[in-house]
């Protein structure tokens, strides 16, 4: 069985469909793109796999386990991490509870544990900041020198690497990325790619929805194109670049130009 | 060190320690009755703006209704005390549990809303709430109140003056900001944090956040129902008029002039508005509009308020400031 399954997702809104009938797989340890012109329903599809949408048909199969009527902090506690397309950060918590904030599910310390603070509690607590730590050195220097800044108080792109950070030190098994390179400078671009790779180096599973097909093209193993809730392709890099429905999805068709 | 990152902890122990022995030496210089009395009533208002902070502060819990808990829970040690013969050590932790009990009830319904509709809900339980008092007389003697609650007993001795109030109260506080402190620096206080700044991005990050909301309602109750019963056998007479939404307005305002989302905020609160109305009976009539003044103040020129998160609360409209420029991008190495 694949590690992510999905299968006939469809979701409409009022009358429009958003999804129809989206299916495909992914296997362990890939970095799969997901790219379509806008409105194309890649950010719905990321909401059905994260739990934020409810598909009305279809399922969705991660290692074994349905997620079609889980709770997004259900999915979330299997391992399926998630960023935002716009950049969801906490504005007034510091950079430093971000990541600690990423270790909740790991962790156990209720409300008792949290007024009588026992030696387990101060351990777990203690180790999510160490990790935490381990997690924001992978940005270099963007994040280290600022652990106890606010988040509002950081760079845009700061912010968006805030938010990965946050996903990753979840040790998700599947990572879903939205737009991370959106608003960076091609400098900052190329960052990303190399952590993307960096990430699949964890053995996590990448699904990324980009924009920039230069970063599509360099990460991916393989990607998916979404056009009007429907999947039009699906392949590796050079074969969705040469792939006529893709470039008429992109461009329009030949008929259509004034 | 700004002021709203000033929570009790191992590296400011000792200025909490300091403060804590001043307020312990307070009645050793302090003699007069009248000023005891201002200071237990400012205890038993840092017991209910710090709860209220847990919802309406840390969690982003926009609730209405604190005083109807805080009547709850006095009006449950009032009549345990007074029906059955309950003491202190009695009716106080039934207070807090029996509106822990209300909050949660109020809660698992209501808590799908948010924002202004969720204020709502909570304003319409508090006049429920004093409705519900006003008219059950069978168990709350309605208009006429519960007089004749007895003193706090304390080892065989009966707490009667001033002092002992005092030194009561003192003590429930340093419990309430211990837990509090220790609940706000932990795996559930940075849940509570995270829930208020992005709901959905705390889902996504594990949060289990209807659940986390109806905790933080629970807490914050309890602590209410708590300063109920510390007030019931101070004052020794309950009355629903004590309840209403205005007493919740008071709360609240100490709760914003201090400070929203920070441990220091509530307690700087309480202990001003307390003393001020108190300080200022010299002004006779004009007291509520120099009360009134210092409110526009504090919302026009610091609205995160004395010691708050800044940018917790954001004026819109006129009072706008101009936003800040957008984090700029970082220039290419």
């Amino acid at each position: 069985m694949s590690f992510l399954e999905v299968r006939g997702v469809s979701v409409t809104f009022g009358g429009l469909s958003a999804l129809k009938r989206v299916s495909f797989s992914l296997g362990e340890n890939e970095i799969v793109g997901l790219i379509g012109p806008n409105g194309a329903g890649k950010t719905t599809l990321f909401n059905c796999l994260s739990g934020f949408q409810a598909p009305d048909e279809g399922s969705m199969l991660f290692g074994g386990a349905p997620l079609e009527a889980r709770a997004p902090y259900q999915i979330a506690a299997l391992g399926v991490a998630r960023t935002f397309q716009t950049s969801r950060v906490f504005k007034r918590m510091t950079v430093l509870e971000h990541v600690l904030i990423g270790r909740y599910r790991h962790q156990r310390a209720g409300l008792w544990g949290a007024v009588a603070r026992p030696r387990w509690v101060a351990d777990e607590e203690r180790a999510a900041r160490e990790r935490g730590l381990a997690t924001l050195a992978l940005f270099e220097d963007r994040l280290l020198p600022r652990i106890n800044d606010f988040a509002d108080s950081l760079s845009y792109a700061n912010r968006r690497r805030l938010e990965i950070a946050r996903a990753l030190v979840s040790e998700p098994r599947l990572l879903l990325l939205d737009e991370p390179t959106a608003g960076m400078n091609p400098h900052e671009t190329a960052g990303i790619v190399t952590l993307i790779q960096a990430i699949r180096g964890m053995g996590i599973t990448v699904f990324l929805i980009e924009h920039d097909m230069k970063v599509i093209m360099n990460a991916s193993d393989r990607i998916i194109v979404l056009d009007h809730g429907e999947k039009i392709a699906e392949g590796q890099p050079s074969a969705i670049r040469a792939n006529e429905d893709v470039v008429q999805a992109y461009m329009g068709r030949r008929g259509d130009r004034a | 060190m700004a002021l709203h990152e000033f929570v009790p902890g191992r590296a400011n122990r000792r200025v909490w320690l300091s403060l804590l022995v001043a307020a312990v030496l307070l009645p050793a210089v302090v003699r007069s009755e009248y000023l005891l009395n201002t200071a237990v009533l400012a205890g038993i208002y840092i017991i209910l703006t710090s709860s209220l902070n847990i919802t309406n502060g840390y969690t982003g819990l926009f609730s209405f209704g604190h005083a109807a808990f805080y009547g709850i829970g006095a009006y449950t040690a009032a009549i345990l005390a007074t029906r059955l013969g309950a003491g202190f050590w009695l009716t106080l932790p039934m207070a807090g549990l029996v509106a822990a009990l209300f909050g949660a009830a109020l809660a698992v319904p209501t808590l799908r809303l948010s924002g202004i509709f969720l204020a709502l809900v909570t304003i319409g339980f508090q006049e429920i709430a004093f409705l519900v008092t006003l008219n059950w007389i069978g168990l709350t003697r309605g208009p006429m109140g519960i007089p004749g609650v007895p003193p706090p007993g304390l080892f065989g001795f009966e707490l009667r003056g001033n002092t002992g109030y005092y030194y009561l109260v003192l003590a429930l506080d340093v419990l309430t900001l211990f837990v509090l402190s220790r609940v706000v620096t932990s795996r559930v206080g940075r849940a509570f944090i995270a829930i208020r700044e992005d709901e959905l991005a705390a889902q996504a990050s594990g949060i289990p956040t209807f659940r986390m909301k109806v905790l933080a309602f629970v807490i914050a109750t309890f602590f209410a129902g708590l300063a109920g019963a510390v007030f019931a056998h101070h004052a020794r007479f309950v009355s629903a008029d004590s309840f209403r939404l205005d007493e919740t307005f008071v709360i609240l305002t100490m709760l914003i002039v201090g400070g929203m989302g920070s441990f220091l905020g509530p307690i700087i609160g309480a202990v001003a508005l307390v003393i001020l109305p108190e300080a200022s009976r010299f002004l006779a009539e004009y007291r509520g509009v120099v009360y009134g003044l210092i409110l526009i103040g504090v919302i026009l020129f610091r609205p995160e308020g004395v010691a708050g998160v800044p940018g917790i609360i954001q004026p819109r409209g006129l009072l706008a400031r101009r936003p800040a420029p957008p984090g700029g991008e970082e220039p290419a190495r």
